[in-house]
């Protein structure tokens, strides 16, 4: 319920207010959403480096190998190799996914789907945003420092990440670009939080809300409780590498006294689990309302959706030690965090089996953002169940570190939330820019990525179970691993392919920014709140406050004359 | 004049009410997280070491981390009389001062520490009790600096009270009395237990 409502303001006028330093949540979605895609770039070209490495070791990149390791004859060369994965992990989950999937379609959907003129605090919003900018600034400089970049992984276990394992400053500019993302994300947690709970259409009630507003606000739950955990955490380590403390030393790398270096590792993955469902949330909810809006079938068991997705999110503070199993825990705690995590599975079938009864039978219409949908589907089928075996101690133990693991979570992280992301982008893109984008192209983008993704993270499945390994420069050196040459070509080009691809994208988006066919107010026919105004979406939204009077994926009543949809603001027509 | 204000700082809209108070209710459980999880830390730290203070080192004096505590206790308890009468309608100014007095007299006193330990050839460098000593009291320190910032700007509101003057009086309270407490679960549990 909307315990009052916000004042229409006047138009911002100058170049600057308008699109700069803007307080609109609309602006500042579509700000994330170029940031989103600009690092979706970054973080694509150093995967493509590292593919490189692995598939064609030794030979030099072609065309900007030369000009970017002049010194090597244009081979990527060790260290900086450690530094591509490291950032490319960085990148895509901090500064990609988060944006794209949290920033630009948290701030879009919220206010617009629950039928308010804009997000409770509206400043706070647009530090967010700029604190996000100073994040990139930071990470982004770390690679001009003298030793180079953080080259720790992502995860950045010390000792590899203390002063030991890297000394240059790029580290530790690392941990500050991440603390001040955090300080960020949790700004726009606690306004999403507060925004949801208290500025909802009169009349729209919690099972009331589309399923997406649902996945992005236990997301942004989640990051209020779990983002200052990892924040800790950097902080400490920060301390260890600038003032001397000595929480994550230990033996002969403390000079006096003794830390633990494991315990930064549990600081880190009680954050990193929930993080895993912080990406996810948003795209599963994005999906579960698309299959139905496309399918023009009410989403079958909407409430136990929410529900399933809501015990996950609770699930998921209570697993993390399913990421160390090889760190010598005790039996009797690999065996609880085990079975932990196999519980949410149950869950997950439950959400998983309502997608599969949303789209059974309906009159699906394979538009672009259906097809994304319909891509999530299954390759997060493909991702939760390769996690089973990772999930299990005895498995485990032999996977733990391989490129089973890369492949695993690329399926669950990477591709799943790329696809979704995709989707909501394809979806809501007419009523960001009031223009509809190439159908064309989109299923040409869609095609691509899909064959693209599937060849590279499935075959990191097959050689991460032929025993190859995460992280190694060269891994054609041991004798084992020397017949995945091929496997590994394979999965390089699988991945140019994909990047190839995503080049159709960005021309679609920037084409139809401009030239698009105008997109009416309704394009996909679909009865949430943003529908029921002009695109572009006006500043203020509403002009007058909705009321909603039903559910958000009424399709196909019997008693619909003339349409297969109703508006939420309209009363359940019955017989 | 002053029946004036006591009407405008009284009333404040249901609305914005809640609002901050959802708002400022989870920004509180995510700084409680960032103080949990050095607790955390520390609790792993405490457990698993034979003896304590680890590597023969001593316990830091008590004095000086005793007159924070007085000095933190004595600021919430002028904060929470300044609160009561700001919901009856009166602005007692100086309440609020003395509260941001005893908040820079605390900064003063972990200074003063921290002087101390040094004087004694304690550095954060000097193993992993010393580190949590520092860390811990930087990072609270660090909160009580935008802490002073937020009653210093409270202060300056109160020329011209409005509707929302008493939200933030409530607001900033919690932040204030959320500090107070994490200071004193660490001063029991690191420098007394």
């Amino acid at each position: 319920m909307a315990f009052f409502e916000q004042d229409i303001h006047d138009a911002p006028t100058t170049f600057l207010s308008k699109y700069v330093f803007s307080f609109d949540h609309k602006v500042i979605a579509k700000q994330f959403l170029w940031y989103g895609i600009a690092f979706l770039g970054i973080g694509g070209m150093m995967a493509i480096l590292i593919r490189w490495t692995l598939a064609f070791p030794g030979e030099a990149f072609p065309i900007l190998g030369p000009l970017l390791f002049p010194g090597n004859n244009g081979v990527v060369p060790p260290d900086t190799y450690a530094m591509l994965f490291t950032l490319h992990g960085t990148i895509m989950i901090f500064y990609a996914i988060t944006p794209i999937l949290i920033g630009a379609f948290g701030n879009y959907c919220i206010p617009l789907m629950i039928g308010a003129r804009d997000m409770v605090f509206p400043t706070l919003n647009m530090l967010s945003f700029w604190l996000a900018v100073l994040s990139a600034i930071l990470l982004l400089a770390s690679l001009f420092t003298p030793l180079g970049g953080a080259a720790g992984g992502w995860t950045s276990y010390p000792t590899l990440s203390t002063l030991i394992g890297s000394a240059g400053v790029g580290q530790t500019l690392w941990c500050l670009a991440l603390f001040v993302l955090g300080v960020s994300s949790t700004m726009g947690a606690v306004n999403y939080i507060a925004t949801i709970i208290t500025l909802r259409a009169p009349g729209m009630g919690y099972f009331d809300m589309p399923l997406t507003i649902w996945g992005l606000w236990l997301t942004a739950i989640l990051n209020a409780i779990f983002l200052p955990v990892l924040g800790a955490g950097l902080l400490l380590l920060t301390f260890d590498r600038v003032f001397g403390t000595t929480f994550f030393l230990a033996g002969a790398a403390a000079t006096s006294g003794s830390g633990d270096p494991v315990l930064f590792q549990h600081v880190f993955w009680i954050f990193g689990h929930p993080e895993v469902y912080i990406l996810i949330l948003p795209a599963w909810g994005i999906v579960s309302d698309l299959l139905s809006f496309f399918a023009r079938k009410p989403a079958f068991g909407a409430k136990g959706t929410a529900l399933a997705m809501t015990s996950i999110t609770i699930l998921s503070t209570l697993v993390y030690g399913h990421h160390m199993y090889s760190t010598q825990m005790s039996p009797l705690l690999t065996q609880s965090f085990m079975m932990l995590t196999m519980t949410i599975s149950i869950p997950s079938a439950v959400f998983f089996a309502n997608w599969l009864g949303t789209i059974w039978k309906g009159s699906i219409r394979f538009d672009t953002p259906m097809l994304f949908s319909l891509g999530v589907v299954f390759v997060f089928g493909l991702g939760g169940l390769t996690g089973l075996y990772l999930a299990t101690v005895t498995t485990d133990l032999y996977l733990h570190d391989t490129y089973f693991v890369v492949g695993h979570f690329h399926y669950t992280m990477a591709a799943s939330v790329l696809l979704g992301g995709f989707a909501g982008t394809y979806f809501w893109f007419p009523k960001m820019y009031g223009r509809m984008m190439n159908e064309r192209l989109g299923k040409i983008h869609f095609w691509i990525s899909m064959v693209g993704l599937n060849g590279i993270f499935m075959g990191m499945m097959v050689i991460g179970h032929a025993g190859m390994h995460r992280r190694i420069y060269n891994p054609f050196v041991y004798e084992f691993l020397k017949d995945l040459v091929p496997l590994n070509m394979f999965i390089t080009i699988s991945a140019l392919t994909m990047g190839v691809g995503q080049l159709f994208f960005v021309y679609n988006f920037i084409h139809s920014m401009y030239k698009g066919p105008i997109a009416t107010q309704n394009p996909w026919e679909v009865g949430t709140l943003e529908w029921t105004i002009p695109s572009p979406a006006p500043h203020y939204n509403f002009k007058d406050i909705p009321v909603v009077r039903c559910g958000p994926h009424e399709f196909g009543n019997p008693n619909l004359v003339g349409k297969d949809f109703q508006y939420q603001t309209e009363e359940l027509v019955k017989a | 004049m002053a029946h004036v204000q006591t009407q405008t700082i009284a009333q404040a809209k249901e609305g914005d009410k809640i609002i901050s108070s959802v708002a400022m209710i989870v920004t509180l459980v995510s700084f409680g997280m960032l103080f949990l999880t050095l607790m955390m830390a520390f609790a792993l730290f405490r457990f698993t070491q034979a003896v304590w203070p680890p590597a023969g080192m001593s316990r830091p004096d008590l004095l000086l981390p005793t007159i924070s505590t007085l000095l933190i206790a004595i600021s919430s308890a002028t904060y929470i009389y300044f609160e009561k009468n700001i919901y009856k309608g009166k602005a007692h100014k100086n309440s609020l001062a003395l509260t941001t007095l005893l908040g820079i007299g605390f900064m003063v006193s972990q200074f003063l520490f921290w002087n101390h330990l040094k004087a004694q050839g304690i550095f954060a460098s000097s193993g992993i009790f010393p580190s949590i000593i520092y860390a811990f009291t930087w990072i609270h320190a660090a909160h009580i600096v935008a802490g002073l910032g937020l009653l210093m700007w409270l202060y300056g509101t109160l020329k011209t009270p409005d509707s929302m003057t008493a939200v933030k009086v409530s607001n900033i309270g919690k932040f204030w009395h959320f500090l107070g407490i994490v200071w004193l679960i660490m001063f029991v549990t690191i420098f007394v237990l």
